[in-house]
């Protein structure tokens, strides 16, 4: 059994085809990167694993279950944590309350109670060493922080499957290589969790992280392979030697 | 004769429904622009109402001429607010806004009370009728269905032909791309707010036009509701869909009045408000976005 | 759940000032009259705060649940006359009347605004209050625009000494049970997973729906409550002090006005707000009918405007912005 699966989904707005026939499986504990130009699709696809899109064509299964017309709110209790690629902070509950959030409906939703979330609050909080601004509002938080706050945030969900929506774009390369450091660690501690990271392409922080990769072109799967062998594969050279620099 | 009482009215619904559409395309103008819904929006409609009652009581001046003069304190107020108002509001939540607009309604209606008092008012331009069979029509209300055409068209050709209504239709569609295509997309929104503004209280004029009486400060009410059926049957954003939507809703007003006449035990004029408001519940439920969806 | 004592320290500056109100009213002559006003207010203030507040939504059509209230006990008493027996139970059942057709109106309306984003649902709502009295006043339900008037009713089921008794004391005081219990509804929903959601959704719809919530329950959840205490304070306000109910007067528009300046004022959204909020705008009101009668909303909506463009937060949020690392924090929610 898959942990996600898509099969042939396709998504189309009006005359655009954005996911173009995407299929793609995860299983328990990878670490995969999904990497591709801006407007390969990649946000798209992630919308439609996470439900806010409805796919033309296809389906999307989470453990074998069909999910595909699921409501996005039920879909976290299943174990689909989802961060943004622009932080969605609850902007005037604070950086404990807000992660907080995440335990109370995610998977543990229905066990946990609201001082117990506080609690595991304060566990990730710790861990993506945030514990000084623990409570203030996640609103005064800089950019860097508030990104650090999401990925608390949907951690506490205790989430299955992490959907990572470009974690790294608009960091310098040193926060990268802390926050690699920082998903390497996580990984280690929860080794069933696996991970969709989405980013650009930024090299540095695909090669230390994924194990696997999945190139998206204009909507379509280009290669979906180990690391290495993706990232030296022509067809993928072509796509990005084609990018003007600075990318 | 019941048939030919129900076509008479049908086409008072019709004329009504003209000026009902020319109201609410204020209210859809800024929607569109400004993803703003303007909650006050009867008041505005109210001193229109004011201006061409005072404009024939203490000065003789026939309604026609209320319509430019309404126009520019339309406009005028709508520069006002933009600027002081909802320009400062752009970036908060939508309950600001929402609640911005309320209050100018509220204040609107309030400082014309304290100017006017809330009698209910009326002016009398009689100026005869033209028989048309089914039904006999005052010019005033023939003049006022023609004003309200004519002013849809001109807005037509101010989205279509002009600069400035092609900046706006822009900004309808992706204010980000328009701002990075060079428009000026907060001169747009002033100029949309003070356009929308300026076109709903030029219609409270036509109104008058054809309801002269119950002119009060608290008569712009019962317009929002129906504003807001009209807006939402039309499409939220599309003045032109709101001019139909308001030809149907007049259309839709007058028969259902007929027909609750014709019921025993019931009293037809809240009835029909009931029911109008029954239809924008319908028409939430099944598609807010419009049900003649015009571009 | 458990509400741990501890975390009621909230309550306290609350309850303090409804108690003070009884008293000052109670006990200083020809006070009780404005102390029923502030009270009328501060309970309007947090019933409202319960759904504005906490989702961020407007409901412009929010009295006509004190309508709907209001016409509840008038045909708990009326209708059910011939139980005149059971005599303060009837008022009772009126109670519970006006819940129970509080909450109805709040599904059906509910069932279809809610749904909606914000402004669709500003517009869904803009329409309950007219749509409701003219459907009353059309189909002539309840006696249709004549309205129901149930003095001697009241008289037979209760005594003529009971029933004024209520008109000049037992209704306010009434008022005010309601407005505390409303205040502990808002701290218990606040600090439940039910403030949590809704303060998620309020924030950020789409991310809350991520997050696992159920945005459209909690709406729910939140609207009927409100709508409930609505209802509870037309039974009690206009119901049992005047008894009779007439839907012009009672589904009024400028009954939300009052509540949606009271909630502004106060601090959206907080505990302690609408209580503030009440008391600044009651006490404003009465002061200035005697300088300049009939003009307070012409005074209040420019405020309402400059609040909402200068202080969002209203008085007392900007309050607890101040308090905050004192040990007055705990008390002011």
């Amino acid at each position: 059994m898959s942990l996600l699966r898509l099969e042939n989904v396709t998504k189309r707005f009006g005359g655009l085809v954005a996911v173009d026939n995407v299929s793609l499986e995860v299983q328990e504990g990878e670490l995969i990167a999904i990497v591709g130009p801006n407007g390969a699709g990649k946000t798209t696809l992630f919308n439609v694993v996470s439900g806010a899109f409805l796919p033309e064509e296809g389906k999307v299964f989470f453990e074998d279950r069909d999910i595909t017309q699921l409501p996005t709110y039920k879909r976290a209790p299943l174990g689909l944590g989802r961060t943004f690629q622009i932080p969605r902070p609850f902007s005037s509950a604070t950086v404990r309350e807000n992660v907080a959030i995440g335990a109370m409906f995610g998977t543990l939703a229905g066990e946990v109670s609201v001082d117990e979330s506080l609690e595991i609050a304060d566990h990730y909080i710790e861990r993506v060493a945030l514990q000084d601004h623990r409570d203030k509002e996640a609103g005064t938080l800089t950019p860097v922080e508030k990104k650090l706050m999401e990925i608390a945030r949907a951690l506490a969900m205790k989430p299955k499957l992490l959907l990572m929506d470009e974690a790294m774009a608009g960091m310098n390369p040193m926060d990268i290589d802390d926050m690699v450091q920082l998903l390497i660690r996580l990984k280690e501690e929860e080794p069933t969790m696996s991970i969709i990271a989405m980013v650009e392409h930024i090299m540095r922080a695909v090669a230390g992280l994924a194990e696997r990769v999945m190139v998206m072109h204009q909507g379509a799967k280009l290669v979906d392979a180990p690391t290495k062998e993706a990232l030296t594969d022509p067809r993928v050279v072509e796509v990005y030697l084609g990018q003007p620099k600075g990318e | 004769m019941i048939f030919e009482q129900l076509a008479g009215n049908l086409l008072q619904g019709l004329v009504l429904g003209a000026i009902y559409g020319m109201a609410t395309m204020g209210l859809s103008l800024i929607f569109g622009v400004l993803k703003v819904v303007n909650v006050g929006h009867g008041a505005f409609i109210m001193v229109g109402a004011f201006v061409t009652m005072w404009l024939f009581n203490a000065l003789g001046i026939i309604p026609i001429f209320a319509i430019p003069a309404a126009l520019i304190i339309g406009l005028a107020l709508g520069f006002i607010f933009y600027y002081t108002i909802m320009r400062k509001l752009i970036k908060a939540p939508e309950l600001a806004t929402l609640l911005a607009t309320f209050a100018m309604g509220v204040l609107l209606e309030e400082t014309i009370k304290l100017i006017f008092g809330s009698e209910f008012r009326g002016y009398n331009w009689a100026v005869g009728k033209i028989d048309l069979g089914i039904t006999v029509l005052p010019f005033s209300k023939l003049y006022a269905c023609l004003g309200s055409v004519a002013i849809a068209v001109l807005l037509y050709l101010w989205f279509n032909k002009t600069r400035a209504g092609t900046a706006m239709r822009s900004v309808v569609e992706d204010s980000e791309g328009a701002r990075v295509c060079g428009v000026n997309v907060d001169g747009v929104y002033a100029l949309s707010f003070a356009l929308g503004i300026g076109l709903t209280v030029t219609s409270g004029v036509l109104l008058t036009m054809f309801i002269p009486v119950g002119i009060n400060p608290y008569m712009g009410g019962p317009y929002t509701l129906k504003a807001f059926v009209i807006a939402v049957l039309g499409g939220l954003a599309s003045p032109y869909g709101a001019f139909f939507g308001g030809l149907v809703f007049g259309l839709i007003e007058n028969g259902s009045y007929t027909l609750f006449a014709l019921l025993p035990n019931v009293e037809p004029f809240a009835l029909t408000r009931f029911f109008s408001f029954a239809i924008l519940l319908l028409i939430l439920l099944i598609r807010p976005t419009g049900l003649l969806r015009t571009k | 759940m458990k509400v741990d004592l501890g975390k009621c320290y909230p309550l306290i500056p609350v309850y303090a000032i409804y108690l003070v109100m009884f008293f000052i009213g109670n006990n200083m002559p020809g006070m009780w009259e404005l102390m029923a006003m502030l009270a009328f207010y501060c309970a309007l203030g947090q019933a409202f705060n319960i759904f504005l507040g906490m989702t961020g939504y407007v409901d412009f059509g929010y009295v006509a649940f004190m309508g709907v209230g209001t016409y509840g006990m008038a045909l708990g008493i009326t209708r059910l006359i011939q139980f005149k027996a059971l005599g303060l139970g009837l008022i009772v059942i009126g109670f519970l009347l006006a819940m129970v057709m509080s909450t109805l109106l709040a599904l059906a309306v509910g069932a279809v605004a809610l749904r909606l984003r914000g402004a669709y649902f500003a517009i869904a709502t803009i329409g309950v209050n007219e749509g409701f009295r003219f459907l009353i006043e059309g189909a002539k339900i309840w006696n249709g625009s004549e309205g129901i008037i149930f003095m001697s009713h009241m008289n037979e089921a209760v005594g003529d000494k009971i029933a004024s008794a209520f008109s000049t004391f037992w209704a306010d005081v009434l008022v005010l049970i309601i407005a505390a219990l409303a205040a502990f509804v808002t701290l218990y929903y606040m600090r439940s997973k039910i403030g949590y959601a809704l303060t998620a959704l309020r924030e950020d719809e789409d991310a809350a729906k991520v997050m696992g919530i159920n945005v459209t329950k909690f709406k729910i959840i939140a609207f009927i409550t409100s709508a409930i205490f609505a209802g509870l304070l037309g039974a009690s306000a206009w119901a049992l002090k005047t008894p009779y109910v007439f839907p012009p007067e009672v589904f009024e528009i400028h009954y939300t006005v009052e509540a949606i300046i009271i909630v502004l004022l106060g601090g959206a959204g907080t505990l302690l707000g609408p209580v503030v909020g009440g008391l600044i705008y009651g006490i404003s009101k009465y002061y200035l009918a005697i300088i300049l009668p009939g003009f307070q909303l012409l005074i209040f909506a420019p405020i309402i405007i400059i609040i909402i463009v200068l202080f969002p937060e209203g008085t007392v949020g900007m309050l607890k912005k101040r308090v905050k690392g004192t040990t007055l924090e705990r008390y002011i929610v």
